[in-house]
């Protein structure tokens, strides 16, 4: 606990000295007079005083939320001997606005006290905030002295992005052995049928198809076809980003691959994630809600990281990159080394779509709308059409997404016209 | 509410300024600390209330001057109550802004100003009855020197004091 003394003793120092320095000059008693209330004050630190103890209990009522969601920090103080004046400054992380409540508080209490205090934050965007530590400034009776701590009880909250529900999602080419979603074009367990074929020894009752065998005068089993799941690498580009928080682009990639995410692994395809900028990380393809916290975690930490050096995807291990994966490369192809990158992925033979946020209305939306700006953003809104035509000729399917409107809009607008997948099984 | 009391003791070291004389020099420096005192209790800073106090001193001292009355022990206690009553009551709002106030910050502050009030009222009384009984048996000459010595060793005293605390 540090003590120090405080601006109000050195103010009552300064005019105690004027007083006395006049009364000498001016030869009169009265300004000694005038300095003796400020002399008893000051007299006061003379004494050794016990530090004021008081302890602090705080607690959120959430850990988890969407952005746009909102806690309540609750703090309660209790007087162990008098406080004169203990001032509290609670958490109020960047990025997080106070709803309703202050985050500081100014309290005195006697001996056995307990006062308690909230506030509620709101957390406009995603992240992972600290809300642990009190800043404590105990004052003595007068105000001259004070001790200062910091009350350090680790919590935190976990700001998940937005998600939209999607339904038309881009299918991936290639699927793997585990059971999934995607109807296969080999036959064996399933719903959906496939083909039928004469009774062999060994087949069961419940797959004959009573209307052919009746029809041909044979028995005749109906054949189904398998359901398979697929791996699907969300890869998002952390290069550069455009627009305010919480809107920027990599705010709106964010989310968008926390929705891929979740509708993918909704239908039992194993999702993995790569942050692609200054920082790489990945998080290697898995199912289940284990892997949706696993996902989240890296989304929530993605940042711009600036750097001169254009990461080599060929870092990734095959088992989070693998062949047979459908990548969705999320990007506002703000930086040509994302566009290289992925490029790079196609002529490798990678199952890609790229997922372009626009950061042109992103950042429209964040200017005033003058005339000159509004032309500005139509000559960046032409430069980029040709920028993606460009890229639609080497091959990729582009879909590009123009926030706000529904990420669902950007997907149905490019769906990949496939009716089967092409090497299911 | 603090800032009212603030507001209170800038009006009471007005008052008592106006009081002691009413010289026009005297007047503007009033108003100089008058105007120092709105800043600092509208801005909550404690620099202005300094400044404030120390103008308001400066004008007592100078009115004490031109007027040459005789020792008014209530006048000068209250003028020196009312500077650390400013100067606490600024410190306290500077300290609540933008924050929550629980308890009774207002009233405990106000019951210590009160008892600061009586031991300075005790204090006054004892030491003046102590200054007339020495007066008649220290030379007259020497009395310049003695409130300079004592002047001086005040000082060295909250020195010592403020590097022990601080």
């Amino acid at each position: 606990m540090t003590a120090r003394l405080t601006p109000l003793a050195l103010s009552i120092l300064a005019v105690t000295a004027w007083a006395v320095s006049l009364g000498v000059l001016a030869a009169r008693p009265e300004p000694f007079l005038v300095a003796l209330p400020s002399l008893l004050v000051l007299a006061t630190l003379a004494r050794r005083v016990p530090i004021p103890r008081c302890s602090i209990v705080h607690r959120i009522s959430s850990d988890r939320l969407f952005e746009g969601g909102t806690t309540t920090v609750t703090v309660t103080v209790s007087a162990r001997s008098p406080v004169a004046l203990v001032e509290l400054v609670g958490p109020l992380p960047p990025g997080a606005h106070l709803r309703s409540g202050r985050h500081r508080a100014v309290m005195t209490l006697r001996a056995g006290d307990a006062v308690e205090w909230r506030y509620d934050l709101r957390f406009p965007r995603r992240g992972v905030h600290d809300l642990g530590t009190i800043a404590v400034r105990v004052r003595d009776r007068l105000g001259l002295r004070t001790w200062e701590h910091r009350h350090v009880d680790p919590m935190a909250v976990r700001v998940y992005p937005r998600i939209v529900p999607l339904r038309s999602l881009p299918r991936p080419f290639h699927t793997q052995p585990s059971v999934g979603d995607y109807v296969s074009s080999e036959l064996g367990e399933g719903i959906e049928p496939g083909d039928i074929r004469q009774f062999a020894p060994g087949d069961r009752i419940k797959h004959v198809n009573w209307r052919a065998s009746l029809r041909l005068g044979q028995l005749y089993v109906t054949q189904r076809q398998r359901e398979r799941n697929a791996d699907v690498v969300l890869m998002l580009d952390t290069l550069a980003e455009v627009g305010v928080p919480p809107e920027t682009t990599l705010d709106q990639g964010v989310r968008a691959a926390a929705s891929l995410a979740t509708a993918y692994l909704a239908r039992k395809d194993r999702v993995g994630l790569i942050t692609y900028g200054g920082v790489m990380s990945w998080v290697r393809p898995g199912s289940g809600a284990t892997q949706y916290e696993r996902l989240v975690d890296g989304l929530l930490r993605a940042d711009v990281v600036f750097t001169y050096v254009a990461k080599d995807l060929l870092r990734v291990p095959p088992r989070v990159l693998s062949p047979q994966a459908l990548v969705v490369a999320i990007t506002p192809l703000l930086d040509r080394r994302f566009a290289k990158a992925v490029l790079d992925l196609a002529a490798r033979g990678f199952d890609l779509v790229v997922l372009v946020v626009s950061p042109v209305e992103v950042t429209r939306a964040a200017l005033a709308g003058s005339p000159t700006d509004d032309l500005a953003c139509r000559l960046w809104a032409l430069e980029r059409r040709s920028e993606l035509a460009e890229l639609r000729r080497r091959g990729l399917p582009v879909l590009e997404w123009r926030p706000p409107e529904p990420l669902e809009a950007a997907l149905v607008g490019g769906r990949r016209r496939r009716v089967r997948l092409a090497s299911a099984g | 509410m603090i800032r009212l009391l603030a507001a209170a003791s800038v009006a009471a070291l007005f008052a008592l300024l106006r009081l002691t004389t009413p010289s026009a020099v005297v007047l503007w420096v009033g108003l100089l600390g008058l105007a120092l005192a709105a800043v600092a209790i509208a801005a909550r800073w404690r620099w202005a209330a300094t400044a404030a106090a120390v103008v308001f001193l400066v004008g007592y001292a100078l009115a004490l001057q031109l007027e040459s009355r005789p020792v008014e022990l209530g006048a000068a206690l209250s003028f020196g109550l009312a500077l650390v009553l400013l100067l606490g009551a600024v410190d306290l709002a500077a300290r609540a802004r933008g924050a929550t106030v629980h308890g009774p910050v207002l009233g405990t502050t106000l019951a210590r100003w009160i008892a600061l009030g009586a031991g300075s009222f005790l204090a006054a009384t004892l030491g003046m009855e102590l200054a007339a009984a020495l007066a008649g048996t220290l030379p007259a000459r020497a009395s310049p020197l003695l409130a300079a010595a004592g002047a001086l060793g005040s000082v060295l005293i909250l020195a010592a004091l403020f590097r022990r605390a601080g």
